[in-house]
Order: structure tokens, then sequence, then C-alpha cells
């Protein structure tokens, strides 16, 4: 009830907000779904969950550097329970006001919003500010409290702060270093042993020369006195219709997998690491045909059941083709993921074709996975998705989707999907609205 | 005690503030522009098609930026050092499709109508999860470690 009346409160605010401001877009989509389940032994269900997703950009307000921002969504089953959860359930996933300054981007914020600045990847009830500084220096700080899940009040710790600051050397270089703390974290939920999570984090983006460069991440946890990832991206353009890529990923869990909320899933205590290495090639054939072929190589490695060692592979093609100035846009996939010795593996095959004519577009979307061992006794999975939409005006679009499939879980997973979309801003169409 | 707990993120950013201020720290360049002053029709971009020369405020190249398959599938490298570019084509709730706290159904089924569009966990997941996560759990963790993971505690209590 608290949460209903906090969203309508920020409704009613971002509503009354119009009247001042002359830069507006409003964006609301519903969603009703309905699936049927039959499963020998139990009741049969019908399930019907109503979902309204709602967000709201006000510019410049007040001197026009001020601006608001909301968006959250709520769910009303109104037939037999689609989650395991309440019959109703909502989030407020962010509501903030942004004040950007003219120069230096900077910008402050306060309210709810996401922080992404190096090692922080977090959702917050706080304030933030960044700004470019002189000498190609930037700055950015934040705090508050992170944004706790439904499921238990302890899933996250009481207050969490941080920033990052980098060095750029233009067309260059771009070397960061951030860091967080979170305080009283849950660190084990069988005994209630709460700790703090500091975690600095170092980033690089190197380009050397017009055709390479070299993007990544190291994050260290000072709380275990260990690495918990390296994660690097090389890119190699030798022509403009040539990308070359590699990647190496390498997570330590101790360190890693210690500030989860889920212990019995990422059980930090169990140790072990995952090192990935590969890379991939994207050939622009010509400008509506692309095609990119990736390869990948994971290493497991368990300190505490040696069945989860075991080196895997994953690999595959994709080509996608965009024709009538992007009103036609189709692909077409196979990847195979070759699990080791102890493990599973499938072949995942994929296609899809979209096409937009004046008010209609329409999608088709298959895909079929076939596993080296059975599951449930079945081979294969398959789901075929069809979806047939009409703008009924330039703002409002209805739009269904039917999808059919077979799988380990469901000898036919039978689903049907009925999506309004409604935006609505202040420009005109050749403006640019953000996507 | 709440009021406690936000003092430290308030006296950061006072810090912030009176640090940059009083020594005049602030870069004299103007800022980005808040939207992309000209319409962006659906699908990819390719910045470099109309941009040349390197991007400023954060000064790199457009082609850097450009939305290959391979820039969507690696862009968190990109979006952790330049999230202001991010937001100039891009509303908060583009990125909140797959990144959110809180995502109440997959985004492929939320977005059904956009097969062209990369998301992650297509088809039956609920069956595939069991194998990725034994190869590789650190990638599930990325998303589920700490947030949106209200379904997986339905089974891994």
């Amino acid at each position: 009830m608290k949460k209903a009346l906090c969203y309508l409160a920020l409704t009613v605010v971002t509503l009354s907000s119009y009247a001042s401001a002359d830069d507006w877009s409003v964006y609301s989509t519903t969603l009703l779904g309905i699936e049927q389940r039959a499963v020998p032994g139990f009741a049969d269900q019908t399930m019907a969950p109503a979902i309204q997703f709602f967000g709201a950009d006000l510019n410049k307000l007040g001197d026009s550097n001020i601006s608001m921002h909301m968006y959250g969504w709520g769910r009303v089953d109104l037939a037999d329970k689609s989650t395991n959860e309440g019959r109703t359930d909502g989030d407020l996933t962010y509501a903030y006001m942004d004040y950007r300054l003219p120069r230096a981007n900077g910008e402050i914020k306060g309210g709810r919003f996401f922080i992404n600045e190096g090692v922080a990847n977090e959702q917050i009830d706080g304030v933030s500010a960044k700004a470019d500084l002189n000498k190609n220096f930037t700055l950015s700080m934040f705090g508050g409290a992170p944004v706790k899940l439904d499921w238990t009040k302890n899933n996250k710790g009481d207050y969490i702060a941080g920033g990052r600051t980098s060095y750029r050397l233009a067309g260059i270089l771009e070397l960061g270093v951030s860091g967080l703390y979170e305080g009283e974290v849950t660190l084990d939920t069988a005994t209630g042993k709460k700790g703090n999570r500091p975690m600095v984090g170092g980033d690089i983006w190197f380009s050397p020369h017009r055709t390479v460069e070299v993007a990544g991440h190291t994050f260290y946890n000072v709380f275990t006195g260990g690495v918990a990832e390296n994660s690097y991206l090389l890119s190699f353009k030798p022509l403009k219709v040539v990308t070359v890529t590699g990647v190496y990923n390498d997570q330590r869990f101790k360190d890693y997998f210690t500030f989860s909320n889920i212990h019995s899933l990422f059980n930090p205590f169990n140790g072990g690491e995952t090192k990935s290495y590969g890379g991939g090639v994207t050939f622009v054939i010509s400008r509506p045909f692309e095609i990119t072929a990736d390869y990948r190589h994971y290493k497991r490695i368990s300190d505490v059941n040696t069945d989860n060692n075991g080196n895997s592979d994953r690999y595959g093609v994709e080509a996608r083709l965009t024709l009538l100035d992007k009103r036609l846009r189709s692909g077409l996939a196979y990847h195979r993921s070759d699990g080791a010795s102890g493990f599973n593996g499938y072949d995942e095959v994929r296609g899809f074709c979209l096409y937009e004519i004046s008010h209609y577009v329409g999608s088709i979307d298959a895909i079929g996975q076939f596993y080296r061992h059975s599951i449930y006794n079945r081979g294969n999975a398959f789901e075929v998705i069809a979806s047939a939409g009409y703008h009924i005006l330039p703002e409002l679009a209805l739009s269904g989707d039917i999808s059919y499939g077979q799988n380990p879980q469901f000898d036919d997973d039978l689903r049907g999907l009925l999506r309004l979309t409604y935006t609505i801003n202040s420009k005109t169409a050749d403006k640019g609205v953000k996507k | 005690m709440r009021g406690a707990k936000l003092l430290l993120p308030s006296l950061s950013v006072i810090v912030f503030l009176v640090i940059t201020a009083c020594s005049r720290l602030f870069s004299n360049e103007s800022s980005l522009p808040a939207s992309h002053p000209e319409a962006l029709g659906e699908g990819r971009v390719e910045c470099s098609e109309c941009h040349q020369d390197q991007i400023r405020g954060i000064l790199k190249p457009y082609d850097t930026i450009s939305h290959s398959s391979e820039f969507i599938k690696q862009h968190r490298f990109y979006a952790a050092q330049n999230d202001r570019l991010c937001v100039s084509c891009h509303a908060a709730s583009f990125c909140n499709d797959c990144h959110a706290n809180e995502l109440e159904i997959k985004p492929s089924i939320k977005l059904g109508n956009r097969p062209d569009r990369e998301l992650i966990h297509r088809g039956n997941y609920l069956t595939l999860h069991k194998i990725d996560g034994k190869i590789d759990p650190a990638s599930c963790y990325k998303c589920h470690g700490r947030t949106n993971n209200e379904q997986c505690i339905v089974c891994h209590k």
C-alpha cells in the first residue's frame, strides 16, 4: 500500500510538472498476457497478468537545465497467480531530478537512479555529481542507500558511496580508477553475519592506432584481498567492413561472488574460477548484409566439486540482412555450446524477420535448441513467436504476439500477448527523440 | 539513524561541489547535448555515417561507438566510461528493458515484436540456464548475483 501511494504521488508530481515543462515525453506500454498450464497431477491454471509500464521525461524545467525522469511498472493478475509473488506487484525503476551544467558535462542527480561508473553498477536512492575537469580529467561521486529487492530486507547493504576519476588523452587513451563502499552487507545468510563491501577498479580504453582498440577493466575486492575480475576486449578494424575482436575474462569466485545475496547459488566459500577467451569476426559484405562468426573457450576450475571442472566451447555464426531503408530486418544464426565431458551441451538455430509497411508491422521469430543429452526425456525445444501490430495513431500502437513451443517443461506451450504502446512528446517529428 | 546514513553521501556531494567550484577545476568545454538534434530511425545506427573526427566530451572517435553486433555485445565497457554519451540518444528506460533491479518479464517477451534487437535468454532459457550456468556461472552473476533474482530464489533457496 505504501509503495502504491509512493507511485501515485510521483505520478501526480510528474503530471503536474507539465505546466512548466516545454520539452517532455511520456511513454506507456500495457501488456496483457494469457497462458494456460495443464500439468498432470495438478489443477489446470489460467494466467492473465496485466502489466503496465509507465515513464516520463520532463526536460527544461526551471532554468532549462533541470529535468525530471521517472519509470516504473505494476502488475495485476486477472486470473491465477502468474508468479511466486503476490497477485499485485510493482517497482519504481527510477525517479530522479537532474541538473545539467551547460559546460563540462556537469550533472547532479537526486532520487532513485542507476549508477554505472567503473566498478559501480548499482541502483540507489541517493545523489550523484559528475563533471569533466581541466586537463582532460573527469570526476564523479555518488552516495545513498542501495535499492533492495522485495524478497527480504537483508539483500543489500544499508548505505553505499563511491566514485570514479579518469584521465583522457584525446583519441588515444582513457584511464579510469573507481571505487565503492557498501556498508552492512549480509555476508552469510545462515548466520546473519554482516560486513562491508569495499571494491576498487581500474578501467582502460586505449587506441594506439585508429584501427586498434583495447577496452577493459580489473576489479579488486578489498574485503577478500583478491582480484575479482579481469575483463578485456581487443578490437582490430583492418578495413571499414571488417572487425576482428578478441576477449579475455577471468572471474575468481571467492572474490567475485563474495557479496551475492543468494549464497546457495553463488557460494563464494566454495571457491573456484572461470577463465574464458575467444574472439569474433564481423564482415559487412555490403551495407545491408552483415555476417559475424564468434568463438569462446571456457575453463572452469572448482575447488570443491571436481565434477564442475572442465573445458567448454561456444561458437557459431550469425547473418543479418537489412533492406528497404531498415523497414525489413532479418537474421539467421547457429550456435553450438559444447559443454565439458561432464556437462550437457546444445545446438541452437534461430531465424527472424521483421517488416514494417505504412501503419503495419509484422514479425516472426523461430528458435530451436537440440540438447546433447536429453532433459526430462526430451531432446529438443522450440518456440515460434508471430507478432502483428498496427499504428492506430502516430503515438498509439496496438500489437499482438502468439507464441507456441515445446520444451522439457511443457509438452505444449501456447501463449498470447496484447501490447498497447503509447508514446507522446512535445517535439516535432524531425527533432531528436530518445529511443 | 537514516539521517546519519545519508550524511556520508550528502557530504560527498558537498565536498565535490566545493572542490570543483572553488578551485575552478571545471573544464570550459560546453556539455554534450541532452538529446540528439535530429530524429534517429528504428534499428541500429552507424554514427560514422554522418560524423567524423572524435566525439566532443568523451574524446573518442565516432567509429568506436558505432552500433555493430560486436559493439552491442560488449557495450558494457563503453557505457561504464561514457554513459553521458549514451543518454544523448537513449532514454534510461531503454537500458532498463534489460538492466534493472527488478524485471517483471523477460526482455524477449516484453519486446516480442522486436526480434531484431539483441536480447538475451530467447526461447526456453529455463532449461538452457542449467547448461550455461554450469559452463560459466560468472555470466549469470552479472545480472542475477545481487539484483533481479526474485525468480532465482524460488528454486535456489
